[in-house]
């Protein structure tokens, strides 16, 4: 039998958060469990190249890990302002911040994405 | 000569076939395309038939969870603004193309118009607004809205293949996709396009079916076999379907040019309405019967001429009867009696896709030279007497061919195919 069930998700076994990243690779899951536990956003990098991976318009050439830090989102990645859009939305509800227009307009460059959302998250209390 | 639009491409994601050949057999064969399935998980539904698409699978809302053939391509950047029917429209549409031999390269350059219609995406709309209400409106998915309400056909495909000439979704329920390809029709009659690309889909999903239910419209027959047997005496409601058909719609004149097969021409179209009912169709067909007189009226065509009718009949009681009693004041009472069947006995309803749908059949039953049997029908309804319901697939070569349909608000639109001459 087939199962037409559209049950909503997440499922309850997982939480919002590991729901959020469950399609991530698994270093970028890795890391941010490691950040939820050390609570420093500077391991978060793998999480964010692999929400930027996921939205990205046309795959980059070179892993967006290796790319200079002034890369810029638009002109050299291919980034519109609805992809933007995109991977601001999943930041907010991954890290449960909230990131205004004004802010996301001052984002231009990978370092200027990388240090925005170090900037903003909330550090969680160590275990 | 003035344009005459024929249908030079057609897609198929349907539950009866995922391709021309598949649909072509099914339809010869009378082979249905249902299965058993549980809705909500829950088994104490009795809702228990539905017509499936083979290989897709939507579990969550989520487009990484989704799946489809691989022989299908469905680019990562097109998805993130799909509802599930726009995954299925994609993969119609390429379908279409590739019969018509066009490249989407030849789409843009304004003389190519898109005229979709579904209902939008129950599924993915409940789950946006889900998510409104849990952050109290503060977050929520930048493609929520494109990707669910009714006109998320019609936004993704116009900026996929950046269609540069008229676009529009049509919204009448069950008659949707005929208004569709009715006015894609005068597109092409009054010269304002060369070719116009016609696109009907619907989810299947919970939110799409079952809501049907409280309408008390849906059969509760778990037998595959019968659960749809339009205007058979124990009919008992409609079962429910999902899926996409395209069809690429382009004025004759350039068709031949191209050297394009044509599949059928589209001699005419009309609509009328019942002005009776939200939702329960008129209790003598009387919307449906003036639609029919006046498509027939249009093409200048006499009822006697026609040889076949694609009935709409969904499986209702109400619905069937209503349109047997049209369709024997617009033929029977003159003498006329063309073959007479509704696919949903192998389809389903496929709410706003059924009528691009059902034209699609009435186009391969021109090209391919057979009228589709009315399948499942034992016992016809005593109201039937008199109409011509062929238990099996005729090799019959029809050149005259009327699609009907019907939806909510008593909306009643039929076209009237011809064999190309």
């Amino acid at each position: 039998m087939k199962s037409l069930s559209t049950v909503p998700v997440p499922s309850a076994a997982l939480s919002h958060q590991d729901e959020s990243i469950r399609h991530l690779p698994e270093a970028a899951r890795e890391a941010f469990a490691r950040f939820q536990t050390g609570g420093d956003p500077a391991v978060l990098d793998p999480v964010l190249f692999s929400i930027l991976d996921d939205y990205i318009p046309r795959a980059s050439a070179r892993p967006l890990a290796e790319l200079p830090g002034n890369t810029r989102l638009i002109d050299d990645l291919g980034f519109d302002s609805l992809a933007i859009t995109e991977v601001v939305f999943f930041a907010e509800d991954l890290f449960g911040i909230n990131i205004t227009n004004e802010e996301i307009v001052q984002v231009a460059t990978l370092d200027d994405l990388r240090g925005f959302i170090r900037a903003k998250v909330t550090i969680p209390a160590a275990h | 000569m003035p344009p005459l639009p024929v249908i030079t491409g057609l897609g198929f994601i349907t539950s009866i076939g995922q391709d021309r050949p598949a649909v072509l057999r099914s339809l010869r064969e009378l082979r249905h395309g249902f299965e058993p399935v549980e809705f909500l998980g829950n088994p104490a539904l009795p809702v228990k038939v539905a017509g499936t698409l083979k290989g897709f699978s939507f579990p969550t809302t989520n487009w990484r969870d989704w799946r489809w053939p691989d022989r299908f391509t469905v680019d990562r950047e097109l998805i993130r603004g799909l509802a599930p029917h726009g995954v299925y429209a994609v993969c119609a549409l390429q379908q279409a193309l590739a019969e018509a031999g066009l490249a989407p390269a030849q789409l843009t350059d304004g003389t190519t118009g898109l005229y979709c219609a579904s209902a939008g995406s129950a599924f993915m709309l409940g789950n946006f607004l889900q998510q409104m209400h849990e952050t109290r409106g503060e977050r929520g998915n930048p493609m929520g809205i494109v990707s669910s309400i009714a006109g998320t056909l019609n936004f993704n495909l116009a900026a996929h293949y950046k269609i540069a000439g008229a676009v529009c979704g049509f919204v009448s329920a069950c008659a949707s996709s005929s208004h569709a390809l009715g006015f894609a029709m005068d597109e092409i009659r009054l010269g304002r396009q060369q070719r116009m690309l016609v696109v009907g889909a619907e989810d299947l999903s919970a939110e799409s079916i079952v809501s049907f239910s409280s309408l008390r419209a849906l059969s509760h027959n778990p037998d595959p076999a019968t659960a749809s047997r339009p205007f058979d005496r124990r009919r008992d409601g409609f079962v429910g379907t999902g899926g996409a058909v395209a069809l690429v719609v382009e004025d004759a004149s350039l068709a031949r040019q191209r050297g394009a097969h044509i599949y059928a021409e589209l001699a005419g179209w009309g609509q009328a309405g019942d002005g009776y009912s939200v939702a329960i169709s008129h209790p003598e067909g009387a919307g449906l019967r003036e639609a029919m007189r006046r498509t027939l009226a249009v093409a200048r065509v006499n009822a006697t001429d026609v040889d076949y009718v694609n009935a709409h009949a969904t499986s209702t009681p109400a619905g069937d009867r209503s349109e047997a009693l049209a369709l024997h004041a617009v033929f029977t009472s003159g003498g006329a009696k063309p073959r007479i069947s509704s696919t949903k006995a192998l389809t389903g309803h496929g709410l706003s896709l059924a009528g691009a749908m059902e034209a699609a059949f009435c186009a391969l039953a021109i090209d391919d030279g057979f009228i589709p049997g009315a399948a499942h029908l034992e016992e016809p309804d005593p109201v039937c007497a008199g109409l011509d319901l062929p238990r099996t697939s005729l090799e019959e070569q029809p050149r005259l061919v009327l699609n009907n349909s019907s939806g909510f608000g008593g909306s009643n639109v039929c076209h009237l195919l011809r064999r190309p001459t």
